[in-house]
């Protein structure tokens, strides 16, 4: 399997704080990544650096083989690279549908064409049907339960058929039955060529879901490997229970 | 040589003046997220007041200070709760940003009627006096406004950093989800960290209408140059501001004395259109955490 | 409500075509029914006002940025048609100015190309700190640039030769006709792929940028058009007059004037603004007419926009349509499996 993702010493100051020190780790082709840690030790920032919503103080981003690291959101995103936010953001006044269509790229004449055409309709209606959405395509997604909204924004990242997808605490402040939705969901995905980088604190997701784990302390790797591996880690251990 | 050191002084005395103004108007930024269109207006209000006071009952403007400052507090608290606390749909940002537009019309208008539009302008007994220090001539409305500004902005420090209501603006401004979380009432905070911003229109306004000859519509002027202030030392930062205030200062009045005092004027647009470019974010300002 | 149907939605629908044809048949009746000066005068504002209000909403109502600096673009177009046709020699018939207002909007675009890229690198506030701005640094280009402007003196035109019993009207039919141009972008933009990426942008412009919107280019070219009709605006309003001032040609009354009858209609619809323009222009005509004085104004505009602000937020346009579509899920049952309060995502457009 080939590195799809490269970070090496990626570093990021706030002020005083340190958030994300000299950073490193790949993310293999195909694989489901999880990324840990405890609170504070600097994911959502590594995020934000990697997808370039926060410009990084010094280090290497590689996507595919190509430096990423000055690039903004929107190229990175026509690259193959995308991600959802810890908080779902959907648009809260455009309908479901057009929140996947919205998020369907393509060319800037495109804008002028019409607001959904049949192609959006029928790529779109796949996704909507996938995720159980269909029922409520035609709703504003400010209508939508918590739930929804993480699925369609999961749902809106699939929609332009990206390489490598972030997922930022998918499972959070979601129902038990969804949870295993989600893991579906990812496995399919995951299947069909998409490579997951996941930030999340539901350790039983992590163990059954992903291989391998990183895991990140004050903005450090301290541990890699598979999730038994990494479970039995002595500073893994110390750096959720220690201080 | 010797007229550029005179408009060195000029401008540091009169950025003092800025520098308190803005300081108001950054600090209402920094609490309530909320660029405050109506700073200008209230500092013109204030020096109508002052002007009032000095006509009707010879009060000294920078007296004055002492009555207005507590009424512009107080307006400031009352006019949140009147009109931007009530404020709960998903764009309230957008809504609050003009909503202090329309209080700066509302003001303009009730001062263009109960004061006309001509100029006025307050000549008190030191108006025309000048110290001459070290050969350059130092008007005294500017040096007594200058010390003016300068003592209340340290009590603004003061307030700020040795309040426990200080703390709570301070935490506000810094996070304001851990501050509500650590006990702070938001609301509170916010009336009254926007009445403390208005309040130091008060003093400004007093000093302004002793610098120049103001009417209702000098508001616009006004807030213009505020508003490059605050975005040149950084949207929330009070010492950015402070600081920005007599660099602008100095730079409009160097222009003046080198250049052109019609076009010196200008000279804050151009500081704006600089920093924009340059460094959107300003001296001391954050880079927006956008993605957080 | 109804499901998605299969299919593209559609670029015309029958009740947008009728709409408009309803409207074009009002503009032209309307005014022959009252054929006073006073009544042709009132719909020209009203008119011209709501062709400014509409062209406002795309970038302050559709992108969510709200602009404070509209009325020095109208300006700028005044005076820019005032100086072309100072004397009257290339005004032979009189619609020469007319045929000019497509190069002076260009040119008020060309020039907010620039300024709305740095405006716009960094979100809606500060937008609105360089937007305001700006109206202050055009009125004092004004005041001083006396060789174009005649600073506080004033600028003539050469007087529009029509006959004075229909003096109004080719004014009139120019502002209906910007109007109708206005309204036509608005309408193409709700039915085209750049009306939901405005949405997206108003919405959460991080996330848009984030599932690749092209936002800088949407907005700073939104921007343009938006101004570049209120330019042309300015343009028809300094010939109609034949005199200006700068105090009139950069007052800030145009800006709240907009945005007021804007939010009064509902932003980011096609009708919306309109229909505040037909409340706000003659009630303001009326008002004028009776009352008289422009402070009255000033203080009754800001008053009324408090009240819009608190009371109606949205407008009157989409309070009506949400309530309409309340009721029809209502009846329908459609709500199932939904949660019923519209919660608010967390969109962060400081």
């Amino acid at each position: 399997m080939i590195e799809l993702l490269r970070v090496e010493n990626l570093t990021k100051k706030f002020g005083e704080l340190t958030a994300v020190d000299a950073c490193s780790f790949t993310v293999k082709e195909g694989s489901i990544t999880a990324l840990i840690g405890p609170n504070g030790s600097g994911k959502t920032t590594v995020f934000n650096l990697i997808t370039g919503y926060l410009p990084s103080d010094s280090g290497k981003v590689e996507f595919a083989g190509s430096s990423i690291r000055k690039q903004s959101p929107g190229s990175l995103y026509r690259k193959g690279l995308t991600r959802t936010f810890q908080q779902a953001r959907v648009f809260a006044d455009l309908t479901v549908q057009e929140n996947l269509v919205v998020a369907g790229g393509g060319k800037w004449t495109n804008l002028f064409g019409r607001r959904i055409t049949a192609e959006d309709q029928s790529r779109a209606a796949e996704l909507l049907d996938e995720f159980k959405l269909s029922h409520v395509a035609d709703l504003y997604a400010s209508e939508l339960s918590w739930g929804q909204r993480k699925l369609l924004e999961f749902a809106s990242v699939l929609m332009s058929k990206p390489r490598l997808v972030l997922l930022d605490e998918p499972t959070a402040g979601v129902n038990p039955i969804l949870i295993e939705t989600m893991a579906t969901h990812i496995r399919s995905y995951n299947a069909a060529g998409v490579t997951f980088l996941i930030v999340e604190h539901d350790m039983s997701f992590v163990m059954r879901v992903c291989d391998p784990v990183i895991v990140l302390d004050r903005g450090k790797t301290i541990a890699v490997g598979d999730p038994e591996t990494v479970q039995s880690d002595p500073r893994v251990l110390d750096a959720y229970l220690g201080d | 040589m010797h007229t550029l050191i005179q408009g060195i002084i000029l401008g540091v005395l009169t950025g003092g003046v800025y520098a308190l103004m803005a300081s108001g108007q950054t600090l209402i930024f920094g609490v309530m997220k909320v660029v405050n269109l109506a700073q200008g207006a209230f500092v013109i209000a204030s020096a109508y007041l002052a002007f009032s006071l000095f006509t009707q009952f010879g009060i000294d403007p920078l007296v004055a200070v002492l009555i207005t400052t507590p009424l512009m507090f107080g307006i400031g608290v009352v006019g949140h709760w009147l009109f931007l606390r009530p404020l709960r749909s998903e764009d309230a940002n957008q809504l609050s940003l003009l909503i202090t537009f329309a209080l700066a019309m509302l003001v303009e208008g009730i001062l263009s009627m109960t004061y006309r539009t001509t100029y006025r302008s307050i000549n008190t007994s030191y108006a025309n006096k000048a110290f001459d220090i070290g050969g350059f001539s130092v008007s005294a409305v500017r040096l007594y406004g200058f010390i003016v500004s300068c003592v209340l902005l340290i009590v603004l420090y003061i307030v700020l950093q040795k309040t426990r209501f200080g703390r709570a603006i301070r935490a506000t401004v810094q996070n304001p989800q851990s501050a509500t979380l650590l006990g702070v009432d938001s609301v509170r905070v916010k009336a009254y960290g926007f009445g403390l911003g208005i309040s130091t229109a008060a003093a400004s306004g007093s000093i302004y209408g002793l610098l120049f000859p103001f009417n209702s519509g000098s508001h616009y002027d006004l807030i213009s140059r505020l508003l490059s202030v605050v975005v040149l030392g950084g949207l929330g930062s009070i010492g950015g501001a402070v600081l920005a205030g007599v660099i602008i200062g100095v730079v409009s009045s160097v222009a003046a004395v080198t250049w052109s005092p019609t076009w010196s004027e200008m000279t804050f647009f151009v500081v704006l259109i600089l920093v924009l470019l340059v460094r959107p974010q300003g001296m001391f300002g954050r880079v927006e955490r956008g993605a957080l | 409500m109804k499901l998605s149907k299969k299919g593209a939605s559609p670029f015309f629908t029958r009740s947008g075509l009728m709409r408009g044809g309803v409207l074009i048949a009002v503009l032209i009746v309307m005014p022959q029914l009252f054929p006073q000066h006073w009544i042709w005068n009132m719909m020209f504002f009203t008119v011209l006002y709501a062709a400014m209000s509409v062209a406002w909403n795309l970038i302050g109502g559709f992108a969510g940025y709200p602009s404070l600096g509209h009325a020095a673009f109208f300006g700028i177009g005044a005076y820019a048609t005032a100086s072309i046709f100072k004397s009257s020699e290339i005004l032979t018939n009189g619609w020469q100015p007319f045929f000019m207002l497509p190069l002076v909007g260009l040119g008020c675009a060309i020039l907010a190309l620039p300024i709305g890229y740095i405006a716009m690198r960094v979100r809606a506030n500060i937008f609105a700190i360089v937007t305001i701005t700006l109206l202050f640094v055009a009125q004092t280009l004004g005041y001083n640039l006396k060789s174009i402007t005649g600073g506080a003196q004033g600028a003539g035109l050469s007087v529009a030769p029509f006959h004075l019993d229909i003096f109004e009207q080719p004014f009139y039919f120019a502002a209906a006709t910007l109007l109708l141009f206005a309204m036509g972008i608005a309408y193409f933009i709700t039915k085209t792929k750049l009306g939901m990426a405005l949405t997206s942008i108003r919405a959460d412009e991080d996330k848009a940028r984030g599932v690749g919107v092209r936002t800088t280019g949407i907005k700073v070219i939104t921007f343009a058009v938006s101004v570049g009709i209120t330019g042309m605006a300015g343009g028809i309003w300094a010939y109609y007059l034949g005199f200006i001032y700068p105090q009139f040609a950069f007052d800030p009354l145009i800006t709240i004037a907009i945005v007021l009858m804007t939010f009064l209609g509902g932003r980011a619809t096609v009708w919306g603004p309109v229909l505040g323009a037909a409340i706000l222009m003659p009630a303001q005509q009326l008002l004028a007419y009776y009352v008289g004085g422009s402070q009255i104004y000033l203080i009754a505009y800001a008053a009324i926009f408090l009240l819009i602000m608190l009371l109606l937020p949205r407008g009157i346009l989409p309070t009506f349509l949400n309530k309409r579509r309340m009721d029809s899920m209502a009846t329908k049952g459609d709500l199932s499996g939904t949660s019923t309060t519209p919660v608010t995502t967390g969109g962060s457009k400081s």
